[in-house]
């Protein structure tokens, strides 16, 4: 015959067991002004899928482009090396360089994945994403990113590189680019990888 | 002698019926090649537009009411501000209550891309693009394509010539169209789906300016019709506004595709 | 000697050396423009830019060094009168048309903001003529309703610039109000003046006529053909009449900011009684001198000074006149104080002149009129007088026979027309005669214009002549019954 102090823990533990994960309880909750409030559904250069959301928990630099692009966005992509090539090694896995394409038909993770390798992109500290159809808009909208389908496939789109903190609110943005990173962004930068 | 009763019974059926399309319900519209009021170099003799179906008229405060009530989320206490701006529905009473300055039959306005998006999304629809939303108003009263037309383009013009003091009128209360669609002109600005679509420079004078830098490759959109003010300021309201954006005189309506 | 020389050659080279005041600058006499047009960085706690509705001006900004300026200016969309009884909707800087003034110096920098009312319908931006960068701001400033946006320029050129919404369709922007002036002082400040004064024209565009009333909607297609209903100063007729003329004293120097927003017309300004000391031409840095009419380009401005010697009401029009009496485009500058016989005396002397009828011949109008003044005036004089009075104005037409043109002018000799009705020869000086008439049996066609320039006397004499004369059936016609035909009333009695 158990003690009845043996039978309250026992019932203690086994409630215990039966809640559902609380480390999703603990987290806190997401900021009003965080961009990852818009539910959105991507999937990277490796086929997985994921929420906008769980890009949550390091700074990101984001911006959009499309892999076909022949003309500003391989100029976009340069810039974020050039940055990227500005912080120290220790710096650079503490942020995440996100390209999220605005051609979801085309831009297939395959093809994704195809840019990582020829611009030697380190998948350690670099994303490449494609949004579902109807959630492109959205992620362009809080990005404040404008952009137009072509009739032949082609896009025409504003170029912004946004820096969001951990939590995905907007730190900074620049619409420079060039063969060097935009010195106020790459401040930006250095001010939201400071412990 | 008992057909009679069953006849009336039918004809105030139909009666009731036809009452109920002149405000809500969907119109059937069947597509084409359209050519816009907007130079688009990508497409210089038209875009096919596939047959789709739009809304008869803007969606009113009573249909937003309901669906701000069975989505809390889309409260305006509750909603994020990255997805509506502080004014978002500032005109109810409360966050699920119109009171008296929102009447139920006049279109919702203060809302943003992102809300009525949601909305369009909970009954099964879209947004209209843009090129669907240009299809549809280019009628008039008889015809389907009215754009040439001076009278057209003036009783336009004399909306926005009349001030915003006055309370909106409500939905369904215009004459209906060719294609039988009700408030695309004289009521309120509509979102459309691709609102950033519209590359505009913001000095609409730079009219086909080569910044191609600015837009990747492309120049800033013009229009090919320097006559058709209702486009060129439908564009640059469009324009100025961001997806958590609202005002005053900016509702929406939806779309779906068969 | 040598002494008194060289003093009196010493105060000579001072003299020349002292006299002018030539505006700063490299090439003799220039400012050399935007190129010298930067001071620097702003010194000193930014200022909030003093912005005034119109007809008023800020006070000058007495800086001596470039300041950060801060400029806060509202769209408001605003139904408001555009003519007695007539209602328009007009898009505003500020809630006034023309919009808020607004003063800055050379080499100040000016950080812009622009706020759209909420319940603006439009998204509305801002070009200053005197901002350098791309669309003077235009492009920097397109806000949305509800919003605010903001820019930063320095004002490198001094001179009077005019603001105006380029957003498209511009012309209906600037057609509605949206325009106004931004004076960027030259860095020694503009010479001190006792009344200043801003004005500024605008051709305005509706589907109703003029005065037609109402709330009258924009017509695009008037604009385009430029042919406006309304050419106004200060965006409403009688905004700068009756009690809310401009105010001014007799010893006073005035200076006019005078603008255009056009959109389309070109003023040709002009102050009836007054000379312009001194235009700064098209808002510029030189001026011109004794100047009666200053051209205003449609999206310019100019700046005048004058002095007031004499009381009175001074009207600004533009001297395109039917623009001033008939769309109008006319204001009030009231002077008050001492009259001034030797500068303009008024009227002195009102008497009778009777040009060619002084001419011997003439006498009988002479003593008709005399004769009408004691009251016993003839048949026979009034003959005599009519008789002179025909000749040169009726016998043009109608022959001094009284035999007219064929086809063309009815005879008036031996005329059935008004052998019946002798009232008919009054009537028909006075409110002429259009339309088919019969006379004698043939059919004539024409217009007699109204001859109503002829006095009740003249008119009188002339019919009794006519009535008298180559063989019509005799009768008078009398000043009072005349009198009575021109106020529209039938006279008394129909005497044969």
């Amino acid at each position: 015959m158990m003690r009845p102090a043996c039978i309250t823990t026992c019932l203690a533990i086994a409630a215990v067991c039966a809640l559902p994960d609380t480390t999703y309880a603990v987290e806190a909750a997401l900021p009003s002004d965080s961009v990852y409030q818009l539910d959105a559904m991507l999937v990277d250069q490796s086929a997985r899928p994921l929420r906008f959301r769980d890009l949550r928990g390091k700074p990101r630099l984001v911006t959009m482009i499309y892999t076909q692009c022949k003309y500003v966005c391989p100029m976009i992509v340069d810039c974020v090396k050039a940055l990227e090539r500005e912080l120290t090694p220790a710096e650079r896995l503490r942020i995440g360089f996100v390209l999220i394409s605005m051609d979801p038909k085309r831009d297939t993770p395959a093809a994704l994945q195809e840019v990582m390798t020829t611009r030697h992109l380190n998948p350690a500290a670099w994303t490449l994403l494609r949004p579902d159809a109807a959630g492109l808009r959205g992620i362009a909208g809080v990005l404040g990113v404008r952009y137009r389908a072509l009739a032949d496939g082609e896009f025409n789109h504003t170029t912004e590189l946004v820096l969001l903190d951990a939590d995905g609110r907007i730190l900074a943005r620049s619409a420079l680019i060039g063969g060097r990173a935009d010195p106020g962004l790459l401040a930006a930068v250095r001010a939201a990888l400071s412990p | 002698m008992r057909r009679i009763p069953v006849l009336l019974g039918m004809l105030s059926l139909t009666c009731t019926v036809a009452a109920a399309d002149s405000a809500g319900g969907w119109v059937s519209l069947p597509g084409g090649v359209f050519r816009s009021a907007l130079e688009l170099p990508d497409a210089p003799d038209g875009t096919r537009i596939p047959a789709f179906e739009l809304a008869r008229t803007p969606v009113t405060n009573r249909e937003f009411l309901d669906f701000v009530r069975s989505h809390p989320r889309w409260r305006r206490d509750r909603v994020p501000a990255v997805l509506a701006e502080s004014r978002y529905l500032a005109h109810w009473a409360g966050p699920a209550e119109l009171g008296s300055t929102a009447l139920p039959e006049q279109p919702v306005t203060w809302v943003s891309w992102f809300a009525a998006e949601a909305y369009c999304r909970s009954q099964n629809a879209r947004l209209p693009t843009w090129n669907e939303w240009e299809y549809a108003a280019a009628a008039d009263a008889l015809r389907r394509d009215a754009r040439s037309d001076p009278a057209w383009r003036e009783t336009i013009l004399a909306w926005y010539s009349r001030p915003s003091t006055q309370p909106l009128p409500a939905v369904g209360a215009d004459s209906a169209n060719a294609y039988g669609l009700r408030d695309l002109h004289g009521l309120v600005w509509e979102w459309v789906e691709d609102y950033s679509a519209l590359l505009v420079s913001a000095d609409n004078r730079e009219q086909g300016a080569a910044d191609s830098l600015e837009f990747c490759g492309a120049a800033a959109l013009s229009t090919s019709d320097r006559d058709n003010y209702a486009v060129l300021m439908r564009v640059a309201m469009l324009s100025s506004l961001e997806g958590a954006g609202a005002t005053a005189n900016l509702g929406f309506r939806c779309a779906r595709s068969p | 000697m040598v002494t008194r020389t060289a003093i009196f050659l010493l105060a000579l080279a001072l003299a020349a050396g002292c006299g002018s005041s030539k505006p700063q600058g490299d090439v003799d006499g220039e400012t050399g423009g935007s190129a010298k047009g930067d001071f620097g960085p702003p010194q000193g706690e930014p200022v909030k830019a003093v912005l005034t509705a119109p007809p008023m001006v800020p006070p000058p900004t007495g800086r001596s060094a470039p300041a950060k300026v801060v400029v806060e200016l509202e769209v408001i969309e605003k139904e408001m009168p555009i003519s007695e009884g007539v209602t328009y909707t007009f898009w505003t800087f500020g809630g006034t048309v023309p919009g808020s003034f607004i003063r800055v110096r050379q080499g100040d920098t000016v950080e812009f903001h622009l706020m759209n009312a909420p319940d603006s319908k439009m998204p509305h931006n801002i070009d200053l003529h005197g901002v350098t960068g791309p669309g003077g701001g235009a492009s920097s400033s397109f806000t949305a309703p509800g919003h605010r946006s903001r820019f930063t320029f320095k004002a490198l050129n001094a001179g009077l610039y005019v603001y105006h919404c380029a957003t498209a369709p511009v012309g209906m922007h600037v057609a509605n109000g949206m325009y106004g002036l931004i004076l960027v002082e030259p860095p020694e400040g503009l010479p001190a003046v006792d009344r200043e004064y801003y004005v500024m024209q605008g051709d305005f565009y509706t589907t109703g006529r003029y005065r037609e009333k109402g709330h009258q909607p924009f017509d695009m297609q008037n604009a385009i053909d430029e042919h406006p209903t309304y050419v106004l100063f200060n965006g409403s007729e009688g905004a700068l009449t009756g009690d809310r003329a401009l105010a001014a004293k007799t010893g006073e120097n005035v200076r006019l900011y005078v603008g255009n927003g056009g959109p389309n017309l070109i003023s040709s300004f002009h102050v009836i009684g007054e000379i312009f000391d001194k235009v700064w031409f098209e808002g510029g840095t030189r001026f011109q001198e004794n100047v009666q009419t200053t051209l205003i380009p449609a999206g310019g401005a100019a700046m005048m000074d004058f002095h007031i010697e004499v009381p009175g009401s001074y009207v600004l029009v533009d001297h395109s006149i039917f623009r001033a009496f008939n769309k109008g485009a006319l204001a009030i500058l009231k002077a008050d104080g001492p009259e001034n016989k030797a500068i303009y005396s008024g009227k002195e002397v009102d008497e009778m002149y009777l040009g060619d009828r002084a001419l011997p011949n003439l006498a009988a109008v002479a003593t008709a009129a005399a004769a009408a003044k004691t009251g016993d005036l003839t048949v026979e004089q009034q003959i005599s007088a009519g008789k002179a009075l025909f000749a040169g104005t009726c016998s043009t037409c109608h022959q001094a026979d009284g035999r007219g043109l064929e086809g063309v002018f009815p005879p008036l000799a031996r005329s059935d027309w008004f052998a019946k009705d002798r009232l008919r020869v009054p009537t028909a000086i006075l409110q002429g005669v259009q339309g088919k008439v019969t006379v004698n049996g043939k059919d004539y066609n024409s217009i007699m214009p109204p001859m109503n320039q002829l006095t009740d006397d003249e008119v009188a004499n002339i019919s009794t002549y006519v009535l008298n004369s180559w063989g019509n059936a005799g009768g008078r016609v009398t000043k009072a019954e005349a009198a009575a035909i021109r106020k529209g009333i039938k006279p008394q009695g129909a005497e044969h």
